[in-house]
């Protein structure tokens, strides 16, 4: 922590926690309709850019026929010309459920096409996808020891096959070489093993800058740092900083474009425990920079997790953390809401009911056993009046019908994801846009009407370890968070 | 006036020496062939391959271009087996007697180098297939395994030129007439690959800036002047540079006839046809220059006659491919003579840079200057090491 003065009071509290890339949660997971059918779609997104993405559909019925994938950019550019499109593949056992891989050959935003046929007719629907390289792979022992002693069986032959050149190559038929002419070739092979050793210097160099190269292109799509500082007591800025040169170049905050509503959504999340949250929507000042006066707020160290989306439709989540003083703050206002409870325990207790202040449940409609890394889940939570019966009070949220964030213990996983899945909505618009039909439905929960007393998110846990699930609604014009608690193995 | 050394006749070649080691054979031996088809499909390969890319984008180990990319070290590897199995085990004293040594083994240098060049090849497949895990697939013509690849392919051209040299040296004129062309050939697609490794530094729109002029001073001199130098015949330049021109215009005219569309995202240009690379570098100017310049001076010191025929080979080439290049992004250009209007899927021409624009890589006129002025002096200096590698293969025996 370090303090700094600015007008009467103010206190930089920032002290940057560097985590992986979109904060530990690189595949796509996406429901919605491609025309009359309902699909759940999950992008495994490569390690490394070009890179080979998998591609995992479920239909909501067995009446699908054929799917196709085929991968453009979000928008701009190459996001108009399609190629020619891979064809997935039908499970035999599972005819529901099909697969296919794709090469994603740019980092950026990128969309996924898919393209499907069936007993209703034709449907399409374009799930956007943040393709970005994500580490380098060393190499094995084994690999290492036979590429070296390939290199060395090249390196030594070059040297001998010079001094070969020097001492026969050009003797006559049946003659033997002079000694001077052997003393010659000794020579030359000394010297070829020097440029030798130059060369594998210099390859090695180029190798190095080349990886190098690489390695700032892993860096660049790292989750760029939240720099806050709390202004007057209660004012709370935020400005991104880059973890590389070129990101503040290429992506300007001043840019951003509003993602369901508001141009950032700031999560602050209590740690170690996770015992409070809070769920706000600073506004753009000068400079890039995102500021608000904060609501009533208990001190502590809070973490930082604010989703912006560019212009080209990439999602970014700016990470960071910020000491607190107690603050007592502004009422809460518009789509900003807070939570407090009990901290995360380890391991983690788990629970499928969630109780609400005013007597009503969330019910979290979990299968049985235990919850299982990387794979795709469709998280249903049911929403019961006190009296046990379905909620029918639920309203829209931000247009959705619920918001959930998937916390793990070590801030190393964060997830902001929605009914339509992890992709970022602003996102999802960009990438729907230009299709032959019109834009599909997203959520459910966005009918006219009574909505559903049930909102689910489709999502998979990245990896393994103690997490905490915050599932935000909005009930009769108030936001209620309700917390669940799970282990992943 | 002929070259410093008579066309015809080799350095410290004798007709007794040529008599006593087969100087009465007069066919081509099937090794030669088979080295010959191998580079062909290489370069056939090669070409198609980079089009491939262009076109369809998605590739597997098993695309005609690789297999014939493939056929290379196997043809090769075939020919150069038998050439340094024979004359290392084989009872035939005439192939022991034009062999060299190395780790036991005999047989013909030119063999030896173009084994290496397999072994280069080889090796350069899982470094390549590592380097695709560890840092996504290479879209680039020039990295490290691509280059490594690029190496042992062409270390297998100087192989097979060393072997042809050798045998022409030892060949009867007969014969030596009739490996003349192969040799050419050979030396033709070693300067095309250098092109190919040019093509970014040379892509029309840097045709304007002198380090373009510099990347071509650095790479061509020594294998144009090295294989025009090292063949025996007044008009090698000339038949070098004039096959690599009917290589790449076939390429060009033969490619686009074949129906391909992109199988891999982001698509930027409409595609339909297998794309070409650009309309030869104009590298025929040049090397009629060069022969007409050591048809009268060949005789020059060696230092003397570099100097010249760098600077010769750079004033010539700049005089007539920077007006080319002008017409070249005319649109009188865009047809399917000069491929003007071909574009790869991914390039995104027209988007994001304006293809038929030149970009001036230097920003002052002093730097161009400077920089064209480092193009003549390393012309100068590669030359003379195409120079010494051309004298190399006159005195090759064996």
């Amino acid at each position: 922590m370090r303090l700094r003065v600015m007008g009467v009071l103010t206190l930089v509290l920032c002290a940057v926690a560097t985590v992986d890339a979109h904060v530990g949660s690189p595949d796509v997971y996406f429901e919605g309709d491609a025309g009359p059918y309902r699909l759940f779609v999950t992008v495994r997104v490569p390690q490394v850019i070009p890179g080979v993405a998998e591609i995992r559909v479920r239909s909501g019925k067995g009446d699908v026929r054929t799917m196709q994938f085929v991968s453009m950019r979000l928008s701009g550019p190459g996001s108009n010309l399609p190629p020619t499109p891979d064809l997935a593949q039908q499970s035999k056992d599972d005819p529901q459920f099909f697969t296919g891989s794709l090469w994603l050959m740019e980092s950026g935003a990128l969309r996924v096409r898919i393209q499907v046929d069936g007993a209703k007719g034709k449907g399409e629907v374009s799930v956007p996808v943040p393709s970005f390289a994500q580490r380098t792979l060393t190499m094995d022992k084994p690999l290492k020891l036979i590429l070296g002693l390939l290199m060395l069986f090249l390196a030594v032959g070059m040297v001998f096959i010079a001094g070969a050149a020097v001492r026969e190559g050009n003797l006559k038929p049946g003659e033997t070489p002079a000694p001077a002419r052997k003393r010659r070739a000794k020579m030359v092979m000394a010297i070829t093993a020097v440029v030798v050793l130059g060369i594998l210097y210099l390859g090695r160099a180029w190798w190095g800058a080349e990886a190098g190269n690489y390695e700032r292109g892993v860096n660049f799509f790292k989750p760029p740092a939240a720099e806050a500082t709390l202004e007057n007591g209660n004012r709370l800025v935020i400005r991104a900083r880059d973890q590389d040169k070129e990101w503040s170049k290429q992506v300007k905050m001043e840019e951003v474009i509003p993602d369901h509503n508001h141009l950032m959504h700031l999560f602050l999340i209590r740690v170690p425990g996770m015992d409070r949250l809070l769920h706000l929507h600073p506004e753009r000042i000068a400079g890039g920079a995102f500021a608000m006066d904060l609501p009533a707020i208990s001190a502590g160290t809070y973490q930082i997790f604010a989703d912006v989306v560019d212009k080209a439709g990439f999602p970014w989540t700016l990470v960071g953390e910020v000491n607190l003083p107690q603050i007592e703050g502004k009422p809460l206002a518009g789509d900003d809401a807070s939570w407090s409870g009990s901290p995360l325990t380890k391991p983690a207790e788990e629970a499928s009911a969630f109780l609400l202040p005013d007597g009503g449940r969330i019910i979290w409609q979990r299968a049985s056993g235990p919850l299982q890394a990387n794979t795709a889940t469709n998280f249903t939570f049911r929403v019961e009046t006190k009296d046990g019966k379905p909620a029918q009070d639920l309203e829209l949220y931000m247009g959705m019908a619920g918001h959930a964030e998937f916390v793990r213990s070590d801030m190393k996983v964060f997830a902001h994801v929605h009914p339509a899945g992890s992709v970022a909505m602003a996102a999802l618009e960009l990438a729907q846009s230009g299709m032959l039909e019109a834009p599909p439905t997203i959520s459910d929960g966005m009918a006219m009407g009574a909505m559903s007393p049930e909102v689910s998110f489709p999502y998979g846990f990245p990896l393994p370890g103690d997490y905490r699930i915050f599932v935000q609604i909005k009930r009769a014009g108030q936001i209620e968070t309700g917390v669940f608690d799970a282990r992943v193995q | 006036m002929g070259h410093s050394i008579p066309v015809g006749t080799q350095l410290g070649v004798g007709v007794g020496e040529r008599t006593a080691a087969r100087a009465d054979a007069t066919s081509i031996p099937w090794t030669i062939w088979c080295m010959v088809a191998g580079i062909a499909s290489g370069m056939v390969g090669g070409l198609w391959d980079i089009s491939w890319h262009m076109s369809i984008g998605r590739d597997t180990f098993w695309t005609p271009a690789h297999i014939a990319i493939q056929m290379t070290g196997v043809l090769v590897g075939i020919a150069c087996g038998y050439l340094i199995l024979n004359a290392t085990f084989g009872g035939e004293s005439t192939e022991r007697d034009t062999s060299v040594e190395i780790w036991g083994f005999r047989g013909p240098l030119g063999a030896f180098i173009a084994v290496w060049g397999c072994v280069a090849m080889l090796t350069s497949a899982p470094f390549d297939n590592w380097w695709h895990n560890a840092y996504g697939l290479d879209v680039k013509i020039v990295s490290p395994p691509h280059t490594l690849l690029s190496l042992g392919s062409f270390a297998i051209k100087v192989g097979a030129l060393a072997l042809i040299a050798g045998l022409m040296n030892r060949g009867s004129e007969a014969l030596r007439g009739r490996l003349m062309w192969l040799f050419a050939y050979v030396g033709a697609t070693a300067v095309a690959q250098m092109g190919l490794i040019l093509t970014q530094a040379t892509w029309p729109v840097y045709l304007h800036s002198a380090s373009c002029y510099l990347a071509v001073a650095i790479a061509i001199p020594p294998v144009l002047v090295g294989t025009a130098w090292g063949a025996p015949s007044k008009w090698a330049c000339t038949r070098v540079a004039g096959i690599y021109t009917a290589i790449l215009l076939g390429a060009e005219w033969i490619l686009p006839l074949f129906p391909a569309e992109p199988k891999l995202g982001p698509v930027y240009q409409h595609v339909t046809h297998f794309i070409p690379l650009r309309f030869p570098l104009l590298f025929i100017v040049p090397a009629v220059v060069l022969d007409l310049l050591w048809n009268q001076r060949g005789e020059w010191k060696r230092w003397r006659l570099a100097a010249v025929t760098g600077a010769a080979f750079v004033v010539s080439f700049v005089v007539v491919q920077w007006p080319f290049a002008s017409f070249l992004m005319s649109p009188a250009a865009r047809n399917r003579i000069f491929g003007m209007a071909y574009f790869g899927y991914f390039d995104p021409a027209g988007y994001l840079y304006d293809p038929y624009a030149f970009v001036a890589s230097e920003k002052t006129r002093v730097t161009f200057w400077l920089t064209m002025a480092c193009a003549v002096l390393a012309a100068m200096v590669t030359s003379r090491l195409g120079l010494a590698w051309g004298d190399w293969m006159r005195r090759m025996r064996r």
